[in-house]
């Protein structure tokens, strides 16, 4: 092992110096930075367009069959009484009235009619929407307030849980912190999965494979890539989160982002260590496997194919997401859990909502680890023994025949 | 020639391999001193980097044993190895100075110390303007040079070259021999693998000619030669020399040179050609070459007579 620090900083700085590799890096804060620029310039658009058409008045005429408009309406300039729906229309079609509304005898079971002068398919909308402010306004003078608040919709709701220990609940805010790891877990594999694998047949696509095997132990080159890959991995995300929290924090009340107190967030130390411990072994687990992938392939390309099948088992089990919360103890959920290859989602899933007991954790964790075992083993056989083969993939017989 | 020693730093006994249910090597043993010159020697598919992969551990030996200083290699046996494979390639996109430093470090230099000798190297081999370009921007013979840098860094006590002249043209070719030879009075133990005899007679003190994974010949040129059978007969006519059985038999014929082994003395012979009217212009008597016992031991005679 005593060339692990010189493969790695090999690794890493080569990268390093990559265009693509920045280009990958930046595309996604930049993406994120222009949606942003999009939302926020087009809110200012509608805010503006909406204050302009507030700001506009027009002329209304209104015939009250409901008896739900107050007297007060019509003491407002530009709006005047109608007495007959003919009488209204006349109005408006002669241009002496812009709207002309009928609120019919019962609101719950007819139509309000609006009859007026066009002014362009997006400005027509204001005379609905004055139709209704009228009468929301009207009925709100007659009725209490808290009555008014039930109706639309804006009554505050605080609830306070219990857990067994007689502690609070903080409720989804708990989820917070062990999920992050989930997502750390879904965008490192999403990240890096491909480019562990061009890194892992790099050598033998290049031929320049045996003049390494010939410097450093195979393991050495193994545990060097594995290691580079995961702190580019580290890096690559702190290039990708650092813009999205200084963005954040400089332009969240322009953004009309809501605000978060990280006070807030409760601390569960052992939901905490458990998500990083099957974090770190599902993720070695994983590298694991597209080592001994890259190392079966003779080429980055051939090995996609067989990349894609071990996706869809580590992901797949997202479908099921809704059955790890609401039914942990089905037998689908317990096999996916203890299965080592789609056990990664269900576990980080599971720990972060609290129903993934310590024991199930422990013997997930110690499956994953023989499993992670195995593979680096089976990995590192066939990265040696399979380095010279080319043109052509290692079948499962050569792979686990005694050496 | 080298500083050999009687020491032996490579033995190789009994070594069998097979792929699947091809055997390539049968039973091979031979020895490689310490500090001299060794060409392994033959044909394509003769067994050769086969061999040298199986001493290097990349393939495991079906049978047998192959040791360099008395056990099996690894990186980490202490041997300071220079090898020179023969499916060349580096990192091709990365830039030369940056591959030459990376393996520098690898075989124990300082970053400072594989720039130094990466630089100095690059340099005789005129490649200096080229040490901060990628190495799929350099040519063929170019990337091979910046290879041989490679596998000569931070000198070697073992420099394996196989098949080291192929893509290289004249001038580069002399270059590289005037490279093995400084390795050579450095002390460093060659195996030189190829089938390019020249080469092999100007710098090997011994050999081994492999055909279809068994040893044919095996020791120095001299003796090889006196294995061979000593002298050959060069007769250069337009006429098709004529069959004598008793006195001599055809080697092989290229162009208007016909050789000949012979049986008698090579007065008696040219007596018998007078006889039968036979005119030629060139009667010459040499010692075979390396490379008319390779032709010999692969079965490429062409007789030219009798036809």
């Amino acid at each position: 092992m005593h060339n692990l620090g010189t493969v790695i900083s090999f690794e890493i700085v080569r990268t390093l110096k990559k265009k693509t590799f920045w280009i990958a890096a930046l595309s996604f804060p930049v993406i994120i930075g222009l949606v942003g620029a999009i939302i926020f310039f087009a809110n200012k658009s509608t805010d503006e367009q909406t204050k302009e058409l507030a700001n506009e008045s027009f002329s209304i005429g209104i015939t009250d069959n409901s008896g739900l408009l107050n007297k007060s309406v019509f003491n407002q300039p530009k709006i005047e009484k109608i007495s007959s729906q003919a009488e209204g229309e006349d109005a408006v079609k002669s241009g002496k009235l812009q709207a002309y509304i009928i609120y019919p005898q019962s609101v719950a079971k007819e139509p309000v009619k609006i009859f007026a002068s066009d002014v362009g398919i997006f400005k027509n909308s204001r005379y609905q929407a004055a139709a209704e402010q009228i009468l929301k306004q009207s009925v709100s003078l007659n009725v209490d307030p808290d009555v008014v608040a039930v109706f639309s919709e804006s009554v505050n709701y605080k609830s306070t849980t219990y857990q067994s220990d007689g502690s609070v609940d903080r409720g989804y805010l708990k989820l917070i912190l062990p999920g992050i790891f989930l997502l750390l877990f879904y965008f490192m594999i999403a990240t890096f999965g491909n480019q562990i694998l061009t890194s892992i047949t790099e050598e033998k696509e290049n031929r320049v494979i045996e003049m390494i095997l010939t410097t450093i132990q195979p393991t050495t080159l193994l545990i060097g890539k594995l290691v580079s890959l995961f702190s580019l991995a580290l890096i690559q995300m702190v290039v990708v989160l650092l813009p999205i929290v200084l963005g954040y924090f400089l332009l969240h009340n322009q953004l009309s982002l809501p605000g978060i107190d990280l006070s807030q967030l409760p601390i569960d130390p052992l939901r905490i260590s458990l998500a990083a411990i099957i974090f770190f072994v599902c993720f070695f687990m994983f590298t694991s496997l597209i080592m001994t992938l890259g190392a079966t392939m003779p080429t980055a390309k051939e090995a996609g194919g067989f990349f894609g099948g071990i996706l869809a088992l580590v992901f797949g089990p997202l479908y099921a997401a809704s059955l790890f919360v609401s039914a942990p103890q089905s037998v689908l959920v317990q096999v996916l859990s203890y299965f080592p290859l789609t056990s990664p989602i269900p576990l980080l899933i599971r720990n972060a909502v609290g129903n993934l007991s310590v024991l199930e954790a422990a013997i997930s964790i110690t499956l994953l680890l023989i499993t992670t075992m195995f593979i680096v083993m089976v990995g590192v056989r066939v990265f040696r023994y399979g380095a010279l083969e080319y043109s052509r993939k290692l079948s499962f017989k050569e792979i686990f025949k005694p050496s | 020639m080298s500083n050999k020693s009687a020491e032996p730093l490579i033995e190789i006994n009994n070594f069998r391999m097979d792929f699947g249910k091809t055997t390539v090597i049968k039973d091979l043993s031979f020895t490689i001193n310490r500090g001299e010159t060794f060409g392994l020697l033959g044909s394509n598919g003769s067994g050769k980097t086969t061999t040298i992969r199986a001493l290097l551990g990349i393939f495991p030996a079906t049978g047998g044993t192959l040791t360099m200083n008395g056990k099996p290699y690894s990186v980490d046996s202490g041997v300071k190895l220079g090898y020179l494979p023969e499916e060349r390639g580096l990192y091709k996109k990365e830039k030369v100075l940056d591959v030459m430093i990376y393996f520098g470090k690898l075989k124990g230099y300082s970053a400072q110390q594989a720039a130094k000798e990466s630089i100095a190297y690059l340099e005789r081999v005129g490649l200096t303007n080229k040490s901060d370009t990628r190495l799929d921007k350099l040519s063929g013979g170019q990337q091979q040079k910046v290879q041989l840098g490679v596998a000569i860094m931070a000198n070697p006590e073992l420099l394996i070259l196989d098949e080291p002249t192929k893509g290289f043209d004249p001038v580069n070719r002399r270059l590289l021999m005037d490279i093995i030879e400084e390795h050579q009075q450095k002390g460093a133990t060659v195996i030189f693998v190829t089938h390019q005899m020249e080469e092999v007679e100007r710098l090997c003190d011994r050999v081994i000619l492999l055909k279809d994974g068994a040893a044919q010949v095996y020791g120095t040129i001299d003796e090889i030669k006196e294995q061979a059978g000593g002298m050959t007969i060069e007769i250069v006519s337009k006429e098709a020399v004529p069959r004598n059985p008793k006195l001599y038999t055809v080697v092989r014929s290229e162009g208007n040179s016909t050789f000949l082994d012979p049986l008698t003395e090579p007065l008696e012979i040219q007596k018998s050609l007078a006889d039968n009217g036979f005119s030629y212009t060139k009667f010459e008597m040499k010692r075979p070459s390396l490379d008319d016992i390779f032709v010999s031991i692969y079965g490429a005679k062409t007789e030219k007579a009798g036809k």
